[in-house]
């Protein structure tokens, strides 16, 4: 395994970002849009996670809340460490997912204060880290003074971002999960028009060209 | 301001009224008593189409009470050479009454307040037509609907005061077709009030039943009384907590005991989308999602199912009241949230502002602008974003000043603007 501060090696990178795969697969299977993550601390994958909107009823559940969630969970109830140390913890964490985090999940990614994220796919519909939004480079968001009141506002933290990583793979996955149809798509409102090309998605996600495979964001 | 006021967030900021966008038009002074041959010829020869807000002709008052008349010949070039861009039939217009044209500006854009109107027309005169609020023909607020609106919105904000002297965030997310109460919570990133749900229940008509789940089944119904005048106010020292003003404070957060738990995303909007996913799967256990349905509806042909969906949707209608074993049918399931509206205390966060997109709410009403993380319209504004799946409209409810002197939470919310802390 990876030694745990060093960068990784492409090698180790695909070999994560193989996981998260593994993830959405799984998440397929349960016929739920497909997208899945790790998340990896000193070389080591101590969470994973898979979308589960349609089994919970609930669209905030995206992989990357669930793995947000089991250490949480592990950190918090089983450990019994504060807030500060679960911060702490986070801050040394990396997440592979197989597609860029929503708008949401790049908020959450920075509440929680991740330091690094690999994603496979962009997401031209919900991107939250450089498609719609740049939730993860804190340059984007002004920053405030807190004022003489006191109480300081903490600024929003940013993290480091990669896309393009096996983004063909997970595309592949969403098209295997839009062929066999979304059975939890919202009704059409025009059900005599043709559907369009993503009328069953959940999730639009764009292929990246082969000659940017890997993009970077800074 | 005394009285409540609903205003809607556009998807685009606003334009400083000087600074409103403007293009260039050929003008000319004409003779009074050919006004109306001018105008008639204008009209048909140089219709101003993409300018239909901006007035043909205006009146100016001269010394001795004299009256000018201005008048717009046709949209001008932004080009140098503007007598190449002329219509041919404004040029013989301009011949054959001698006209002395000139470049003017005028607004591009119609007013959408009447500050922007008054500016505009130092320029060149416009009509001004005020907002209807009817945006997209979901907020167009009658007498009665806004009743609802602020009633829904006092109940969220006597719901933001936690016990422990701490003022949270607060959401409810409500039908409004039938004023019921779909699922509600506080913040729950200081401590998982899971003893003591800050959850109230109430329904503006008389439904006969109220039915809410809550994940940790212990659902305080608490008909509000809504004339309340905040007679708990004896109390210590508020703090504003609200998750979403500050969602990387976190961390910094000095109370740890044993016995409290915490989570840094559990923010109200979050907590109570989750409570209404809770309430859906009580509401219509085992409806195709894990189970056989699912396969069957997976299997099926896009053309099939399509025709299916329409012939539910025929007959929806008629069932909308009809129930199985007190349940309603599944017909009358929205999807997730699709047709709700939420009450927060605060405007949302991005994640909270994303995760309400994801669920599918109709329209966001929120008391307080969140200057630091808000994003929807504070920091970013997710509402003008075209490429999201799902849009919902935004409005600000604006309290009188009777009650914010009267409430705590809105007093607090004012006079202590910076006062952003944590648990304790």
């Amino acid at each position: 395994m990876a030694s745990p501060t060093e960068e990784q090696s492409p090698d180790d990178t695909l070999t994560y970002m193989e996981l998260a795969i593994k993830q959405a697969k799984l998440a397929l299977d349960c016929l739920e849009v497909p997208v899945g993550c790790v998340i990896l601390k000193g070389g080591k994958v101590i969470a994973a996670g898979r979308n589960r909107t349609n089994k919970t009823r609930n669209a905030t559940r995206h992989a990357e809340m669930e793995a947000i969630d089991v250490l949480l969970e592990k950190w918090q109830q089983k450990d019994g460490l504060s807030q500060l140390e679960v911060n702490e913890k986070f801050s040394k964490c990396t997440l592979y997912v197989t597609c860029e985090p929503c708008i949401m999940c790049a908020a959450a990614l920075s509440i929680v204060g991740v330091q690094e994220v690999y994603f496979g796919c962009t997401n031209d519909k919900f991107g939250g880290c450089g498609s719609i939004l740049s939730l993860h480079s804190s340059s984007s968001i002004p920053s405030h003074n807190g004022g003489s009141g006191g109480s300081e506002v903490v600024r929003p933290k940013g993290f480091k971002c990669t896309g393009g990583i096996m983004a063909s793979e997970a595309v592949s996955l969403f098209r295997s999960f839009y062929e066999q149809g979304n059975p939890n798509a919202p009704k059409p409102h025009r059900p005599l028009l043709a559907p369009p090309d993503n009328a069953l998605n959940n999730l639009s996600v764009k292929e990246e060209k082969e000659s940017q495979h890997v993009r970077h964001f800074s | 301001m005394n009285t409540w006021q609903i205003l809607h967030v556009p998807d685009k900021p606003p334009i400083p009224p000087h600074q409103q966008p403007t293009v260039n038009v050929l003008a000319s002074v004409i003779e009074p008593k050919l006004a109306n041959t001018i105008i008639r010829r204008l009209n048909q020869i140089s219709p101003l189409e993409i300018l239909r807000h901006v007035k043909r002709i205006q009146k100016k008052h001269v010394e001795g009470g004299k009256i000018k008349l201005l008048v717009i010949l046709c949209v001008a070039g932004n080009g140098e050479n503007e007598s190449n861009s002329i219509p041919e039939g404004v040029q013989q217009l301009i011949n054959s009454y001698q006209l002395s044209p000139f470049i003017t500006k005028v607004c591009q854009y119609a007013a959408t307040s009447k500050e922007d109107w008054e500016e505009q027309c130092k320029l060149w005169p416009t009509s001004f037509h005020p907002p209807t609020y009817n945006v997209d023909g979901i907020g167009r607020f009658s007498e009665e609907d806004s009743h609802s609106v602020f009633d829904f919105m006092q109940l969220t904000l006597k719901m933001a005061r936690s016990g422990d002297g701490l003022i949270v965030n607060a959401a409810v997310i409500v039908d409004p077709s039938v004023n019921q109460i779909i699922a509600s919570a506080c913040d729950q990133t200081c401590s998982l009030y899971s003893s003591k749900p800050e959850s109230c229940i109430r329904n503006c008509t008389k439904q006969p039943e109220v039915y809410s789940a809550h994940p940790d089944s212990s659902v305080v119904a608490d008909h509000v009384n809504l004339s309340s005048n905040g007679s708990h106010d004896e109390l210590k020292q508020r703090h504003i907590g609200a998750s979403c003003l500050n969602p990387w404070h976190w961390a910094q957060q000095k109370l740890h005991t044993s016995s409290s738990s915490w989570h840094p995303l559990r923010h109200a909007s979050i907590v109570a989308i989750e409570s209404s996913a809770a309430r859906d799967g009580h509401l219509f256990p085992g409806f195709g999602h894990d189970g056989v349905d699912s396969i069957q509806c997976s299997s099926t042909s896009i053309p099939t199912k399509r025709q299916k969906t329409n012939s539910t949707n025929a007959v929806s209608g008629d069932k909308l009241n009809a129930h199985t074993e007190g349940l309603p049918s599944i017909s009358a399931r929205p999807y997730l949230c699709t047709g709700y509206d939420i009450y927060l205390v605060w405007e949302p966060c991005a994640m909270c502002a994303m995760a309400l997109v994801h669920q599918r709410i109709r329209r966001i009403f929120y008391a307080f602008p969140n200057p630091h993380a808000g994003a929807l319209g504070s920091v970013h504004r997710l509402q003008e974003e075209k490429r999201l799946n799902h849009h919902y409209a935004v409005f600000r409810v604006v309290l009188p000043k009777e009650l914010l002197d009267r409430d705590e939470v809105a007093r607090t919310s004012e006079n202590d603007k910076s006062a952003i802390t944590g648990c304790q």
